[in-house]
């Protein structure tokens, strides 16, 4: 097994004095794609944003490979190379795709080479290149998230429902996409409600219930198991 | 007709310089500087101080700016460091009353050390003849001054890393974290630089009318005028405002009186409020 990129543990944190997240500890390796799966309201947001500093913890531990993120701040997160993806986006409205694009390699300064991959990986966004974000469908502005974070090189990915407001055949790009970008060797942590999605890109994944982790595995155990499929899964 | 009109655009571009630094600091942190009137003045009364002791007006100026700049950036490291901790209304609330506190103290001090003491620029040369109109030298070189700062902030504002880092960040201060820009660094620089800008119209306005030490609330009930009307956090937008403003403002006081201007002028600034919320070219919702 390959060494662990993120290891969390016991991480708990919430909003005003109220814990959300409780003593949540899970590890993502190098190379590896794990899904956080779970219902709205899971707690699956809170612990993204604790992990990636948006939030701040209140009890237990970030580590990034050897270094400590627990307490830093977002920027710093980011220039470690973990790379997040908001459910909401984040985009720079008024700016052209090429300046959110190049402001996502803030922390790099050298780009070409990545605008290309980006390019390559989505060339709706070459097409679209001085157009504002804040014009573009949500399909489109899901593209230039994802392409945005993968400018900055990260060493991780971390995605929050990338499926949000998107429809299911757009989803369904969405996560070829996210294929596509796995079997390169990039490492991915995604959260996500549409279950069979997650569960076809992951690894491996955990099951995240009242703030808590119910239930990991592999991928295809979890998928078989009954009360997931029973669960989140639709299967009565 | 056309000499009012000239008249209004080399006021215009002052106010627009004017109007940049406060927009720019509110658009950052939703910090209201109500005593960016006063860092002009205070500016302006370091230049005039040096130039009483016969330093030359190229040490005075760089020597003022470099002052005023200072002024700003240990204020941001200091007043403002609770302010950008708080949220929402409370953020604005605090930042508002301190920076009027701010300006309370500075036009105090001068007052009271200073309380004769006025900036003004002679700048020797015949008047130029533009569409017919004799304009006097200085307004010219003062809208110069102001021409060539508002193109370089444009250009650091569209083509500089830096520059794009700030836009990120009054469009989208999450989005700018992600992608590891620290939004306390760009306000601070932005901050000071922003009290450089409020030293540099001081120093164009010097070339056409002095500086008086009681000027400062009035420079910032004007700066917060040009900036509701061109938009909170948008470059571009103040100095269209204040252009407009500086054309209305002496077409008002050449047609109807100088009394009643400062009332058009807050009138127009309503009447954005009301018809256009975002400003002139302003983003924010």
């Amino acid at each position: 097994m390959a060494e662990d990129l993120l290891t969390v543990s016991a991480l708990s944190a919430g909003y005003l004095g109220e814990d959300v997240l409780s003593e949540v500890t899970l590890d993502v390796a190098s190379g590896e794609a794990v899904a956080v799966i779970g219902s709205n309201g899971a707690g699956k947001t809170t612990l993204l944003r604790a992990i990636c500093g948006l939030l701040p913890t209140t009890a237990g531990s970030v580590h990034f490979g050897q270094t400590k993120l627990t307490g830093l701040g977002a920027h710093s997160i980011a220039r470690a190379g973990i790379a997040f993806v908001p459910a909401e986006r984040h985009l720079f409205p008024t700016m052209s795709v090429r300046d959110n694009l190049s402001l996502g390699a803030y922390p790099k300064r050298h780009q070409h080479a990545k605008l290309e991959f980006v390019f390559e990986l989505f060339p709706r966004l070459e097409e679209r290149g001085g157009q504002h974000a804040g014009t573009m469908s949500g399909g489109e502005q899901q593209m230039l998230a994802v392409g945005r974070a993968l400018m900055s090189e990260p060493r991780l990915l971390v995605l929050d429902e990338p499926t949000t407001g998107l429809s299911p055949l757009l989803a369904t790009e969405a996560y070829s996409a996210l294929a596509k970008l796995r079997a390169d060797g990039l490492t991915i942590l995604v959260a996500e409600q549409q279950v069979p999605l997650a569960l076809s890109l992951a690894d491996r994944g955990y099951v995240l219930d009242h703030g808590k982790i119910q239930l990991s595995g592999q991928a295809a155990e979890l998928a078989d198991d009954p009360g997931v499929r029973k669960a989140y899964m639709g299967v009565t | 007709m056309t000499a009012v009109v000239l008249d209004g655009i080399v006021l215009g571009l002052q106010l627009g310089l004017l109007g940049v630094g406060l927009t720019l600091v509110y658009g950052l942190g939703g910090v209201l500087n109500l005593a960016h009137g006063q860092f002009a003045v205070l500016g302006a009364i370091v230049i005039a101080r040096m130039l009483d002791a016969s330093f030359s007006l190229w040490v005075a100026i760089p020597v003022g700016l470099v002052c005023i700049g200072l002024v700003g950036l240990l204020i941001d490291l200091t007043l403002m460091r609770p302010v950008y901790k708080l949220r929402g209304e409370e953020r604005v609330l605090l930042g508002l009353l301190l920076m009027l506190g701010v300006g309370t103290i500075i036009d105090g001090l001068l007052e009271w050390r200073y309380p004769i003491e006025a900036l003004s620029i002679r700048i020797s040369g015949d008047p130029v003849p533009i569409l017919g109109v004799s304009m006097r030298i200085g307004g010219l070189v003062g809208s110069g001054i102001a021409l060539v700062a508002g193109a370089a902030l444009f250009v650091f504002f569209r083509f500089s890393t830096f520059g794009r880092a700030t836009r990120s960040v009054i469009q989208d201060e999450e989005g700018a974290r992600l992608c590891g820009i620290n939004p306390a660094t760009v306000r601070t620089t932005i901050f000071a630089l922003s009290a450089v800008l409020a030293g540099l119209v001081a120093i164009a306005r010097a070339m056409t009318a002095p500086i008086v030490v009681t000027g400062g609330v009035r420079l910032t009930i004007l700066a917060l005028i040009v900036a509701v009307v061109g938009g909170l956090g948008s470059v571009s937008g103040a100095f269209l405002a204040g252009i407009l403003l500086g054309v209305v403002s002496t077409v008002s006081a050449f047609y109807i009186g100088s009394y009643i201007t400062s009332i058009i002028l807050l009138a127009t600034a309503a009447i954005t409020i009301v018809f256009r919320p975002s400003g002139l070219l302003g983003h924010r919702p």
